[in-house]
């Protein structure tokens, strides 16, 4: 095809414009439903709410659906616990360690990195080959690699990706969700046995309940054990 | 996790974090509770003479699957996990499905950590449920079953892990069950880590060892479920009233309850200053009566509100009392089954306080699939503690009634239609107890959250 100045510019224009006149619809949602598809998520698009507080709550749904991985995200969950991230470590602290290190000749020592410091693999073999490497005893794969190393560790997270063939970002989503799993070291022995022993979220319901029926239920009740 | 077989197993922890079995009339029937008083729940003779396992040796020697099947449908048994789903309509389901592999899973994970109904079930009669199982297993077809139960409880790891042994060495599980030809191995499988791993969806995820967000239904786990296969998901105290029908038939069974649900149920009732156990309740007994198990309220005290259903459950008046204690009638109501649990509230009780805790756990446990449940609910909460600090906006409440039924319609999963019983229910009865102009404004003049 011969070039024709300015033709693209055009072709642009008309969509533009063609898109401008067309009705628009809104449809009543829940009262009215697309049909769409299973993973669909809507627009990504980071928005605040009034109070400025930003409205994406970090539940990863959107780079859980996404098929290639192509979507990345950072930040602190919504609970306020971790340090998260999604997607390909390389794209966060290791690459940026790695070229910062090559730039400067040295560790930046920032601590939102270390969860992906390189950790001693041995053991998360070990607890590999004991299952089968099978993807779907994955918590069970979980447990044991939390019981080994105190904590998630980014790098042994991708080993066990590697070797069950599972997505990293499946993987990640299993551990973010359960409770008792856990990506950074617990502060002390006894934070993470107390953790260990009892759900946070349901003794404090329980002592709420309690305290709103006036405790009268049951004194000195035992909380499940 | 230690597995134990019959012998080498700890003796049964009986007291303080035993919940205690409430007294009921004599003439209520016992389906589920029938050998709960044995010495040792975990002695595998003293229950089959007691009668385990007769269900098991009828359903293959005298019935065969479809038979079972049939007598299921039959007895019009209802799941007890809280929605009240037919029982034979899933069996025939799971068993016509075409696959090459079925499950069974038994849902004793127990969701409610204030009602203690499915776990006392497993520690007083392991034997029923790994009956139930068993049953279930060989009228569908599956040859493997898994109980799911809480890691964080041990004792009821130890108990049901101890009974799955003597029962496989006594042959009612295992290969070759009774000499049926049949394959039926049963696991129990400790999950922990949210409340939605009592959702039949989250908890095959799981199993899968997936992420625990619900699934999409249709298609429903008894059509493909764990591993895309079909699947039998139960809640405990369904299962364990399935040997009692296959023994005793189908119209024994509808003897007890009423037309529309027979049979039992296991309740959580709790009365300040009185009781706080479980006891087996026929479907349809008048809440009066189920709430007088729970014994007196102390003097001078009286009755605001019953709260049945747990965390997502709704806050009835005392002038529906008379409503019985059935699906139905407690949905038309705004109230549901739920975990079984029934909670006396008494005058002392601040409503909307109640309300605030239980509509903050339902937002704080919401898996993060679906926006309207994680968002919705979460806005619920906070328009319940601007109420509960003299903060409300003059259109706060219109704005809560609004939400919640948008919450309801957009849904995904059944913990977000719930999860706005506590204050859609509160609001419909205790109007005067969520009226902003009660409340003094405090002095603070602090921005609004
Ligand atoms: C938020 C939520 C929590 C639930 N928790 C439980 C539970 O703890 N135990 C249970 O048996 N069913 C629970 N269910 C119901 C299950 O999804 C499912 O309906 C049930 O296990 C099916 O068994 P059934 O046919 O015997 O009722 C829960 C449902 C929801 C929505
Ligand atoms: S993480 Fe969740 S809330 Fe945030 S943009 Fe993605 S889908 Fe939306
Ligand atoms: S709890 Fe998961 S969508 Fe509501």
């Amino acid at each position: 095809m011969s070039f024709v100045p300015g033709l693209g510019i055009v072709k642009g224009m008309a969509l533009t414009l063609r898109r401008f006149f067309e009705p628009k619809v809104t449809v009543m949602y829940p009262e009215v439903r697309l049909d769409v598809p299973h993973k669909f998520r809507g627009r990504l698009q980071l928005l605040y709410d009034e109070w400025g507080t930003l409205k994406c709550e970090t539940c990863f749904q959107c780079a859980q659906a996404c098929p290639i991985e192509c979507i990345d995200m950072g930040g602190i969950d919504t609970r306020g616990r971790y340090h998260v991230h999604w997607g390909a470590a390389e794209t966060y602290g290791e690459r940026r360690e790695e070229s910062a290190l090559r730039r400067s000749g040295r560790v930046v020592p920032d601590p939102a990195y270390l969860p992906f410091a390189p950790v001693d693999l041995a053991q998360v073999d070990a607890i590999l080959d004991e299952h089968d490497h099978d993807p779907a005893r994955m918590l069970d794969i979980l447990e044991a690699t939390q019981a080994a190393y105190g904590y998630l560790p980014v790098a042994a997270l991708k080993r066990i990706s590697h070797e069950t063939g599972a997505w990293y970002a499946m993987i990640y989503g299993t551990a973010s969700y359960y409770a008792h799993l856990r990506f950074e070291p617990a502060a002390s022995a006894e934070q993470a046995k107390a953790v260990d022993e009892h759900r946070p979220a349901e003794s404090t319901y329980l002592a709420a309940l309690d305290a709103a029926l006036d405790g009268g239920g049951r004194p000195g009740a035992p909380a499940r054990a | 996790m230690p597995r134990w077989t019959g012998a080498g197993a700890p003796a049964l922890r009986r007291g303080p974090d035993m919940t205690e079995i409430l007294k009921t009339p004599a003439r209520w029937p016992t389906i589920l509770l029938g050998r709960a008083r044995a010495k040792d729940p975990r002695d595998l003779d003293e229950a089959v003479a007691a009668g385990a396992f007769a269900g098991l040796r009828r359903a293959i020697r005298d019935l065969g699957p479809t038979a079972v099947i049939a007598t299921i449908a039959d007895s019009g048994l209802r799941g007890r996990g809280g929605a009240g789903f037919p029982a034979g309509e899933k069996w025939r389901t799971a068993a016509s499905t075409d696959a090459d592999r079925r499950y069974v899973v038994a849902n004793g994970y127990g969701a409610d950590p204030a009602s203690h109904t499915d776990r006392t079930l497993m520690l007083l009669d392991p034997f029923s449920v790994i009956e139930g199982t068993a049953i279930a297993a060989y009228a569908i077809g599956a040859n493997e079953a898994f109980i799911a139960v809480r890691a964080e409880d041990a004792d009821v790891i130890a108990s049901l892990s101890a009974a799955i042994g003597a029962a496989t060495d006594a042959g009612f599980v295992g290969e070759d069950v009774s000499g049926s030809g049949h394959d039926i191995h049963m696991t129990v499988r400790p999950v922990q880590g949210a409340y939605m791993l009592g959702e039949e969806t989250v908890l095959l995820k799981a199993l899968e060892g997936k992420r625990g967000q619900p699934e999409q239904r249709p298609p429903h786990p008894a059509e493909s479920g764990l591993f895309d296969r079909p699947t039998l998901v139960h809640n405990v105290q369904t299962l364990a009233a399935v040997p009692w029908i296959v023994s005793e038939g189908a119209s024994a069974f509808r003897a007890t309850g009423t037309t529309g649900s027979p049979g039992t149920v296991l309740v959580q009732v709790r009365t300040p200053g009185g009781e706080n156990g479980v006891a087996e309740v026929p479907l349809g007994t008048p809440l009066r009566e189920v709430l007088g198990l729970g014994g007196e309220l102390p003097a001078g005290r009286s009755i605001k509100a019953v709260l049945i259903g747990g965390p997502s459950g709704g806050l009835l008046p005392p002038d529906a009392l008379d409503t019985p204690y059935d699906f139905e009638p407690l949905r038309a109501a705004g109230a549901h089954l739920g975990s079984g649990s029934v909670v006396v509230v008494d005058d002392r009780t601040d409503l909307l306080e109640l309300v605030g805790v239980l509509t903050r756990f339902c937002s704080n446990e919401a898996c993060g699939k679906s926006i309207p449940c994680r968002i919705g609910v979460k806005r619920l909460a906070e328009i319940v503690a601007r109420r509960e600090d003299g903060l409300l906006r003059p259109v706060d409440m219109e704005l809560a009634t609004d939400l919640a039924t948008d919450i309801v319609a957009s849904a995904l999963c059944d913990h977000e239609r719930l999860a706005t019983l506590p204050l859609t229910s509160g609001m419909r009865y205790f109007g005067s107890d969520f009226d902003p102009a009660r409340r003094p404004q405090p002095a603070s003049t602090e921005a609004p959250r």
